[in-house]
């Protein structure tokens, strides 16, 4: 613990409750002093502190102790009294106002960190004015009546020797009635000390007057107490003084005039006797004298059990204490008030253990009194006391409360008071450490003024940061409420740098809330101020906040732009947080040797095109190659360079863009126009309220290089490199979007709260040079101007997710341009949008190339081949439907061709094609929807240029189309092997209109391929009585389908083609048409794409059959317009023809026999022939079977087929047919036969009979049947069960076949009728 | 009456605060239950306080402010629950048992798979939890 009188407060207090002295003086004295720009007290103050008085001091006790440090007070009899409160308060206000403009130039640093903040000590951040504002408030209770240590105990009186009858002056100043109210009411003994200072002004000579008035003075006053004192001897008003005393005293006044210039050192030294002398030997001894005697007194009347007693009963008999407690009711020939001047005469003395046993005397009895001011007053002291002595720290706490508290109650007459009595209160906490108790007295203090509250609140908060723990979050918290005090009494400086520590606290944290709000006001008092900068500075920060209410966002956002305009420039700001950008998803696109013909194409993911380019771009490395050898010298350097920069492999791009230091893209430009970079960049309103963002655009840098040598392009290319130098335009700060370099385009969006835009920002380079895109600048609300730099805060964050190579980040944005180039544009006519399946159109692919450089070499690819195919260029010229048509001289050789180059699937222009300047190229296309479904067409047309001397010698067009699909028709087959004949089938084929609305036609089916041949059924009437399929309806017609025998037998091919017109079926009755031809080049291509397509979802053994199924579509309103019919194709390929079993069996055998029963039984030889049509030997058993699990009699009209009955069914199935068997008449032939009697025939000979089958090859096996009555009989109870034979079997080719299988004989009727 | 409840993170970031009030004091709450934080840190670091209550997870009046009264508790993890109050004469027991309450809503809340630890309790279930606790204060002793 260090000596109380070290401390702050121990400090305070030796020089606050020090003697005081009333200092009386003439007008003249007052003159003469004034020649050194000095007051008479200021003259003498600085002798009135003194260090080392060393004057032996006796009090009470008679052991003497000796004085130190001593200081008188001196004050004008004028200012001996209670200060007026409004002064006082417009002092107060003073120190605060001339505090805060000196802070001024701090508020534009940053405000230092909270931690570093706490380290420092505590003179570093605690604003130094503080201990002049608490000594101002302090001063502000001086001149209370109630306490004895501001009367004065003696009096200076001064009178010039200019005077007339200066002895009389003397007697005239005390007797004035001028004279302070203290001692004119009786609140203090108007008898002091009285001191006679005659003060001689060298300058007007005649010290021999003056010595001579001494003479007098002394005669009359007494010879001590008179003093004559000279001053002004210097000659020159130039006296310097090495250590200027008056300096300290009076540093805030203006420096320019020298203070004491006419007092010489010999004036200086008497001016220093004569306060010395005046305290040790006539203050200090009188106060010694009075406490002695007062003493005396004291103890004669209270000390001692006696008096205490007589004292209480006294006491206790004053009825009625007087009601207004302000009313002087101790005089000072009162008891109390010479405790009281004893105490506090002790107290200045240093003998604190008087002062406190007296105070402690008193205080009772004030409190008996209920004297509360007066009891208030005495408690302070105690605490004080306490304090100094050291002692109890509880007792000097509770009596500094207890002052407190009693001041505080006394309602407005003691405030002033209980505010020095906390600044004491704290200050003593500080003292020891309590600075959290301190600041609690500091926030106690803090009342109903605003400006005294700011103030104390400040203090309390830097006492919450220097206790330990440091209490950070109540630091801030009192900053803030002090701040919010600052402002409403208008001091900002003061709240600005309140708020500003403040800030430190609630930087880093989550409390949003609470930020937003400290910066805000920042923001708002710095505009006030005028210091727009740091306004803008801080509001920007409560920009993006989108956690605060609605209310709030739209608060911050007016006053923000009331901010910018108030400033009345538009401001850049660097990171405008409004709207947000959302990095990753800023996109760069920029044609080099990929160029696009729709935005939407250049939106596809990079991968999808390079698999589509994959075989079709020549490899890169090869493609240098092949201009280095071409023209290896000619080429200029930068070319060689870009070039390099294309391949990405070569070893020389490495050197000699490491000293650029970026890698960098390619970009050409066109003489008439240069194609544009493209930059998509994601704005995201993070607000409830909407934004208006206007001025989008992009920054950028253009560099050109100064290329000197050209000639040495076979030279080092490190020597090269060093000669070139990097001019750097940037157009940042102008608004011109037309630069002589670049061309920027410029968007403006209004976002609704919360929502996220893409906006594409293009630019477009004229020169050739190297570009730059550094980042983007937009306008919010017109007023104020947003920059984001991309390059920096992308790569950071890119690279921080570690998700893709820095190295290909860093070349994101850097990009060279280099001369023009040819680059074609594409468009498909015609492509419709919306089709329905199996649409067949013809459609005409437009290359246009704005180059005067033609290009060669056009190949082509696209993502679908089964929807889009390239023609022939002659169909170009041909009609569209009819060319479909089969003509007279179908040539069939083309059609293998056409095979073997839709494999391919790259479609390669002829040789001869080249597209020069403004000569479109028109090439026919096939276009057929395919299947239903949404589906996106890829195409992508490659070109190389025929100038070989272009830095790019290729580029590719990429296009890009959606389709919607509709289903239209639903096609399906179902094929069964003819019962009655080997090689035939009946095929069914079932129509549904899926659509909605749409009529079709069905016009023709046809069968792929040379050895079908395909009949109707029945003829066409009958198939399709309407004509038209309407939507949703449903058709189904029936074919004969025939194997044609081998190519050998030309007649029977001829005669097939006669009746059926070979492969084809007309099945709509208009004649006038022809057939389609399906052996051309449209419907064949895509019949192949269909191959390929449908054979991944069959996989069958056996044969199979292709159908194509032509119709066309009919307009609902047939009144209307003829339009053009459209061609709809279906193909339905791998038909499966056959069952799952490989073998083809039929039972050859009389129909019907004759036979007279009454002889004998009935015997009748069958026939079955047996057919493999397997690759492999398969063995069959044939199984025949007597009891049959149904046995149906039907007539011998078996085969004819009710006109109701659309088509072919198996008979075994449809049971009810037997009813037409009455109608025959012949007989009923009806034999119901329960299962379990025998029936009507047996099979003879074996039972079962087993053979191999080779491959390919038939068999026949004989059968017979003993009838026993005459009748119709069904013989299909057999079975065959076949096994594949497998010889050389590895077993996984058969894996996913059929091995074995059983099948139910076929029905065969026989009628066996009694001959006659 | 109830005029603020929050939970704030083991980290001091504000997890959940909602007041009860109609006028628009939120900043005020949000210094309130800020500056309660440093209570809190010293109840707990105290090394003098902790020996008996070392366990003891409900931390009492943190301090009194002008017109409110502030409790505080602390979880095993660290996390405060903060009380912000007008009632003056608040008994014990009922900020304990509200405290209680409050603890398992919170336990509940952050039980839920998608709640993020650390961030901010978005639940609407919680939310409404709290209010319904927050209603019920202080009647359960009057009965």
């Amino acid at each position: 613990m260090v000596d109380p009188a070290n401390t702050k407060l121990g400090r305070m207090l030796l020089d606050e409750i020090t003697p005081a002295v009333m200092v009386l003086r003439t007008p003249l004295v007052e003159e003469s002093c004034r020649k050194n720009g000095l007051s008479l007290i200021e003259m003498l103050t600085p002798f009135c502190n003194f260090i080392n008085i060393d004057v032996p001091v006796r009090t009470a006790n008679d052991q003497p102790y000796r004085l130190r440090k001593f200081k008188l007070r001196l004050f004008y009899s004028a200012e001996i009294r209670q200060p007026n409160i409004e002064v006082a308060k417009e002092r107060l206000k003073q120190v605060i106002t001339h505090a805060g403009d000196k802070d001024i130039t701090d508020l534009c640093s940053d405000a230092p960190e909270i931690e570093s903040l706490i380290a420092t000590s505590e003179q570093d951040f605690v604003p130094s004015w503080f201990p002049v504002f608490n000594k101002e408030l302090i001063d502000a209770v001086s001149f209370s009546e109630h306490e004895a240590f501001d009367h004065p105990v003696a009096c200076l009186v001064a009178v010039s020797s200019r005077d007339k009858d200066p002895i009389d002056k003397f007697v005239d100043l005390f007797n004035t009635n001028q004279l302070p109210s203290l001692l004119n009411d009786g609140a203090m003994d108007p008898k002091i000390l009285k001191y006679f200072l005659l003060v001689h002004d060298n300058q007007d000579g005649m010290l021999e007057k003056a010595t001579g008035i001494l003479t007098e003075m002394r005669n009359t006053f007494g010879a001590n107490d008179c003093r004559l004192l000279c001053i002004n001897s210097s000659t020159d008003d130039t006296e310097e003084h090495q250590e200027n005393p008056w300096a300290y005293y009076k540093n805030n006044a203006s420096n320019d005039q020298q203070f004491g210039c006419l007092l010489s050192v010999d004036d200086i030294e008497e001016l220093r006797n004569t306060m010395q002398d005046f305290s040790s030997k006539h203050i200090i001894p009188q106060m010694e004298l009075k406490i002695r005697l007062l003493n005396q007194q004291v103890s004669a009347t209270r000390k001692g059990f006696r008096n205490q007693i007589k004292n209480l009963w006294w006491r206790k008999g004053k009825e009625d204490p007087p009601e207004n407690p302000n009313s002087q009711v101790y005089t000072f020939s009162s008891t109390e008030y010479q405790i009281r001047v004893l105490g506090d005469y002790a107290f200045m003395l240093r003998d604190y253990e008087l002062a406190l046993s007296n105070y402690r005397l008193i205080s009772t009895d004030y409190k008996l009194d209920k004297a509360w001011k007066h009891y208030a007053g005495v408690q302070e002291m105690m605490g004080l006391a306490y304090f100094m002595l050291d002692q109890s720290r509880k007792d000097a706490e509770y009596c500094m409360e207890n002052a407190f508290i009693t001041y505080s109650k006394l309602g407005s007459a003691g405030r002033r008071n209980a505010t020095r009595c906390g600044i004491w209160w704290a200050e003593m906490l500080k003292a020891r450490d309590q600075y959290k108790d301190a600041a609690g007295v500091y926030f106690r203090i803090s009342g109903e003024e605003p400006l005294h509250s700011a103030v104390m609140l400040e203090q309390a908060s830097y006492c919450y940061l220097l206790s330990t723990p440091n209490m950070l979050r109540k630091y801030g918290f009192h900053l803030v409420l002090s701040g919010d005090l600052y402002k409403e009494c208008d001091q900002i400086k003061h709240a600005i740098r309140t708020y500003r520590s403040a800030l430190s606290v609630f930087k880093g944290t989550t409390w949003s809330h609470i930020r937003d709000h400290v910066h805000f006001h920042i923001g708002k008092w710095y505009a006030l101020l005028g210091m727009f900068d740091e306004a803008i500075k801080h509001v920007l920060e409560v920009l993006a906040c989108g956690h605060q209410s609605e209310a709030t966002q739209e608060l911050f956002m007016r006053d923000f732009f009331r901010i910018i305009k108030e400033t009345g420039k538009t401001f850049e700001v660097l990171r405008l947080q409004l709207p947000i950008i959302n990095f990753p998803l800023t996109k760069v696109v920029f044609e080099d040797h990929r160029t696009y013909a729709s935005p939407a194409a250049a939106s596809i993911r990079e991968n999808v095109w390079q698999s589509l380019e994959e075989d079709m771009v020549p490899s890169l490395s090869a493609v240098k190659t092949n201009w280095l050898e071409s023209q290896p010298k000619v080429l200029p350097k930068k070319y060689k360079e870009s070039n390099v920069c294309v391949s990405g492999v070569s070893p020389m791009r490495s050197m000699s863009w490491a000293f650029i230091g970026v890698r960098s893209r390619v970009v050409e430009l066109r003489r008439e126009g240069a194609e544009a970079i493209k930059v998509g960049v994601s704005f995201k309103n993070p607000l409830q309220i909407p934004l208006s963002v206007s001025n989008i655009s992009l920054i950028c840098e253009h560099s050109v290089e100064f290329e000197e040598t050209e000639s040495d392009a076979n030279g080092s290319l490190i020597d090269n490199q060093n000669d070139k130098e990097l001019r750097t335009v940037s157009i940042s700060g102008d608004f011109s979007l037309e630069t002589s370099l670049f061309t920027l385009s410029e968007v403006g969006i209004s976002m609704r709260r919360g929502e996220t835009i893409l906006v594409q920002l293009t630019v477009t380079p004229k020169i050739e040079g190297i570009l730059r895109i550094v980042g983007v600048r937009w306008k919010l609300s017109g007023s104020v101007v947003g920059i984001c730099k991309f390059n920096s805060d992308i790569i950071r964050k890119r690279v921080a997710k570690g998700k893709r190579k820095p190295k290909q980040v860093k070349d994101n944005l850097h990009f060279l341009v280099i001369k023009s180039l040819p680059r074609l544009e594409g468009v498909i006519h015609d492509l419709p949008k919306t089709v329905y399946a199996g649409d067949l159109r013809r459609l005409t692919l437009e290359l246009r190339n704005p180059s005067k450089i033609s290009v060669k070499n056009l190949k082509m690819r696209v993502s679908h081949p089964r929807f889009l195919n390239l023609a022939d260029q002659e169909v170009m010229d041909s009609e569209f439907p009819t060319c479909l048509r089969k003509q007279a001289n179908s040539s069939k050789s083309c059609t293998e061709v056409d095979v073997a180059r839709a494999a391919n699937s790259i479609f390669m222009f002829p040789e001869t094609t080249t597209i020069s300047w403004e000569k479109p190229l028109m090439w026919p296309l096939w276009f057929r929807a395919a299947a239903a479904g949404s589906i996106s067409l890829y195409i992508t047309i490659y070109y190389e240029m025929e100038d070989g001397s272009m830095v790019i010698t290729y580029r590719t067009l990429r296009m890009h189309y959606n389709l919607e699909v509709l289903p239209s028709l639903e096609v399906s087959f179902q094929t069964s092997p003819c019962p009655s004949r080997l090689q035939e089938f009946l095929v069914r084929m079932d129509v549904i209109n899926r659509t909605s609305a749409e009529t079709f036609q069905v016009h023709q089916l046809s069968c792929v391929g040379d050895q079908w041949d395909l009949a109707l059924l029945q003829p066409v009437e009958s198939v399709c009585p309407l004509e038209f399929l309407m939507a949703g309806q449903a058709l189904s017609c029936f074919f004969k389908l025939k194997k044609r025998k081998t190519q050998g037998s030309a007649e029977d091919n001829i005669s097939s083609l006669a009746t059926s017109g070979r492969a084809d079926v007309r099945l709509g009755d208009d004649d006038s048409r022809g057939l389609f031809d399906t052996t051309i080049s449209p419907l064949l291509l895509f019949h192949h794409h269909e191959k390929v397509h449908q054979e991944r979802l069959e996989k069958e053994h056996g044969s199979t059959v292709d159908f194509i199924l032509l119709s066309e579509s009919r307009s609902d309103s047939d009144a209307g317009l003829p339009r053009t019919k459209e061609v709809f194709s279906y193909h339905a390929c791998h038909c499966r023809i056959a069952s799952t079993s490989p073998i083809w069996w039929l039972i050859n055998g009389p129909r019907s026999v004759r036979h007279d029963f009454s002889a004998s039984f009935c015997e009748i030889n069958l026939t079955m022939t047996l057919h493999n049509s397997s690759e492999v030997a398969v063995s069959v058993r044939v199984n025949t079977l007597d009891s049959t699990p149904l046995v149906s009699l039907v007539s011998s009209t078996a085969s004819s087929v009710s006109g109701n009955e659309l088509g072919w069914h198996d008979i075994s199935n449809l049971s009810d047919l037997k009813v037409t068997s009455d109608v025959m008449g012949t007989r009923t032939g009806r034999v119901t036969l329960p299962p379990e009697s025998v029936s009507p025939f047996i099979w003879s000979g074996s039972s079962s009979t087993r053979l191999n089958l080779d491959p390919l090859s038939s068999a026949e096996v004989p059968l017979q049947i003993c009838v026993f009555s005459p009748g119709t009989f069904d013989l299909s109870n057999y079975t065959l069960q076949w096994n594949i034979v497998s010889s050389n079997d590895g077993g996984e080719e058969n894996g996913s076949r059929v091995s074995s299988g059983t099948c139910q004989g076929h029905s065969y009727h026989i009628t066996v009728l009694q001959k006659e | 009456m109830i005029v603020c409840v929050a939970v704030v993170g083991h980290q001091n970031n504000p997890l959940y605060i909602q007041s009860f009030t109609e006028a628009d004091d939120a900043l005020k709450l949000h210094h309130i239950v800020h500056c309660s934080l440093d209570v809190v840190d010293e109840r707990v670091n105290n090394p003098k306080k902790s020996g008996p209550t070392l366990n003891e997870t409900f931390l009492g009046l943190l301090y009194p402010t002008e017109n409110y009264k502030v409790y505080g508790y602390l979880t095993n993890t660290k996390v405060k629950f903060i009380l912000v109050t007008t009632d003056l004469d608040v008994r014990d027991a009922d900020v304990r048992n509200f405290f209680r309450k409050f603890h398992a809503a919170y336990v509940d809340a952050v039980s839920n798979p998608f709640h993020v630890p650390g961030k901010k309790i978005t639940s609407r279930t919680f939310a409404e939890r709290v209010s319904t606790i927050v209603k019920s204060f202080g009647l359960s002793s009057a009965s």
